[in-house]
């Protein structure tokens, strides 16, 4: 599968030069003779850009997953909420990330991604709302250095 | 008919937004240097604790009542603020924003919706969106819808929209009203009112006109027109001082469609709202811009935005301002489209007197001459007329981008400040 090059053009924008000419040996040149188009991940990803938040995720509840400390939650407060999405929860006062599951008995279920974590039923007794629904997580694959805020 | 929406214990709500944990908790927001109560959530109104207690004193007075007290977090404010006036853009074609938590909602031609189920449902939007409750008053006249919007906020019964369609309900509200609560009557009004036996603004809308007129003049006598229902007050081109805020807005006549000259619009708004800071010797932490296409004009691209920038030392020079206000609008300007409707916003208000400086980006030397600046240009302009001598467009550089220093010193300035969830990755977390 062809691969594509996505050259990052540090503007305010943070608008992503879409460079069409493949994958070269060594390095794309930075004068990209097949520059034809922009991406711009706020344009892109984020369809309603007032209720969009972003959040980082602390704890390990979600972990089995992919989803660990540090990474950035793409929070939608706007959209329905259905089975399956990963919701920001807010469970008695507190927010909780997890699955949400609905079952056909009418309950509905957050589940963790951890076998350490058991899920959770929420009944009437709780104070239950989803804050928002997680559309997108970001994720670093370098970790960071040590006693510092940089990769 | 014309709506007023209005975000419910403004202050407190962004707090909450962030904090499920204090949903039905006390909360209050203080102002600047944590000096005094600025904003109450219900359940403080409900313990009879006033607007503007020192701080102190509500801690004396009130040592376990388990209140939870922020510092104010105007960037946090303005954000939440422009992501309400966007939720409501895109569903009301006319939205004219009054103070940073109010806007007025321009419903004409919607004879045909049912406004009552149509306003439930953008409140109810407007939450599930941004997280902010939201009341809607929808009457004809913005005074009247002023005063539906307090009764659709005091009563859950309203499920959040009042409706003031009948000449019966309109009789009932104003009946319920207090006349020093009517949008346009002030306490000092209100004195001389009671004087003449007006205590509800029933009774003011009763009055005579004439009367109204002589005494009032024509400020009042608009007041008392709106009252009865005739809408003569237009926002448009009203420069508006409210709830910390100043906005100053215009209609062009034509349309305009090239960036500098929007520029100057924007230069000229921001150098009128720094001058009412001036002269109420105050200062702004927040400046917005807006800027709206025609939105009558079907057959062209439609767009409005608004951005901000916040001063680390708040302002109210002129330089200052219409710098700030012109980097705003670099950020959201689009070609290509027709506008319509710019305008400025200052809020973030307090007092000139006790300005906390910011301890690492303060110039005394740089600030002292931009205060002389802007006092000559008032010596000069209120001499020689409004006007005659105004600033060239500044280049401004947002110089915000410094992580560590903002976090530090707002560690100093404001103790008690929430972080900015909304615009500082990773101040917002979830476990």
């Amino acid at each position: 599968m062809p691969l594509r090059i996505f050259k990052p053009e540090f503007s305010t924008e943070l608008r992503l030069v879409y460079a069409d000419g493949g994958v070269r040996a060594g390095f794309p040149s930075p004068a990209q003779d097949y520059v034809s188009a922009t991406i711009d991940l706020n344009k892109d990803l984020i369809e309603h850009p007032a209720s969009t938040f972003y959040a980082r995720v602390v704890g390990d509840s979600m972990e089995e997953e992919g989803i660990t400390e540090g990474d950035i939650l793409v929070v939608d407060k706007s959209v329905e909420p259905h089975h399956g999405d990963l919701a920001v929860c807010c469970l008695d006062g507190e927010f909780t990330l997890k699955r949400l599951r609905f079952t056909s008995a009418d309950r509905l279920y957050l589940m963790p991604s951890n076998r350490r974590y058991r899920p959770i039923e929420v009944t009437t007794e709780n104070e239950f709302r989803v804050w928002g629904v997680v559309l997108y997580t970001i994720k670093s694959n370098r970790r960071r250095r040590p006693g510092t805020e940089r990769w | 008919m014309v709506g007023l929406i209005d975000c419910d214990n403004f202050f407190c709500s962004c707090e909450r937004v962030f904090r499920p944990d204090l949903a039905h908790k006390p909360v209050v927001v203080l102002s600047n240097n944590d000096g005094c109560v600025v904003a109450r959530s219900r359940e403080v109104k409900a313990m009879g604790i006033p607007d503007c207690l020192p701080y102190y004193q509500l801690m004396e007075r009130y040592p376990n009542s388990g209140i939870v007290a922020f510092s104010s977090n105007y960037t946090l404010y303005a954000d939440m603020s422009s992501r309400v006036m966007a939720v409501l853009r895109e569903n009301v074609p006319d939205v004219t924003q009054y103070s940073i938590d109010e806007a007025f909602l321009d419903l004409n031609g919607m004879d045909h919706v049912d406004l009552k189920a149509w306003g439930e449902e953008l409140c109810r939007k407007v939450e599930r969106s941004t997280g902010m409750p939201v009341s809607l008053g929808i009457a004809p006249s913005r005074t009247l819808a002023k005063v539906a919007s307090k009764f659709a906020k005091k009563y859950p019964g309203y499920r959040k929209c009042c409706v003031m369609a009948t000449e019966e309900q309109r009789v009932k509200a104003l009946q319920l009203t207090a006349a020093v609560d009517v949008w346009g009557i002030g306490r000092r009004i209100a004195r001389r009112l009671e004087y003449y036996g007006v205590r509800t603004a029933y009774d003011f809308a009763q009055k005579n006109r004439g009367w109204v007129r002589g005494k009032f003049h024509v400020t009042g006598e608009r007041t008392w027109q709106e009252l009865n229902g005739d809408s003569v007050i237009d926002v448009d081109g009203l420069d508006t001082v409210a709830k910390q805020t100043i906005v100053t807005s215009r209609s062009f006549p034509g349309m305009l469609t090239e960036l500098s000259d929007l520029r100057s619009h924007i230069a000229n708004y921001a150098a009128r709202c720094s001058l009412k800071l001036r002269r109420q010797n105050s200062v702004c932490h927040i400046v917005t811009a807006f800027i709206q296409s025609n939105h009558f004009r079907e057959d062209l691209p439609q767009y409005s935005n608004s951005a901000y920038r916040s001063f680390l030392t708040p302002t109210n020079t002129t330089t200052e301002i219409v710098g700030a206000a012109n980097a705003a609008l670099d950020s959201i300007f689009r070609q290509g489209i027709s506008y319509k409707r710019a305008g400025v916003m200052v809020s973030g208000i307090t007092s000139g007197d006790a300005v906390q400086h910011d301890l690492f980006t303060y110039d005394p030397e740089r600030s002292e001459k931009l205060r002389t600046v802007s006092a000559a240009l008032d010596r000069v302009n209120g001499k020689m007329g409004a006007d005659m001598v105004v600033l060239g467009i500044q280049q401004y550089r947002d110089k915000g981008a410094d992580g560590k220093s903002v976090k530090f010193v707002n560690a100093i300035r404001r103790a008690l400040k929430s972080p900015d969830y909304t615009t500082r990755l990773g101040a917002f977390t979830v476990g």
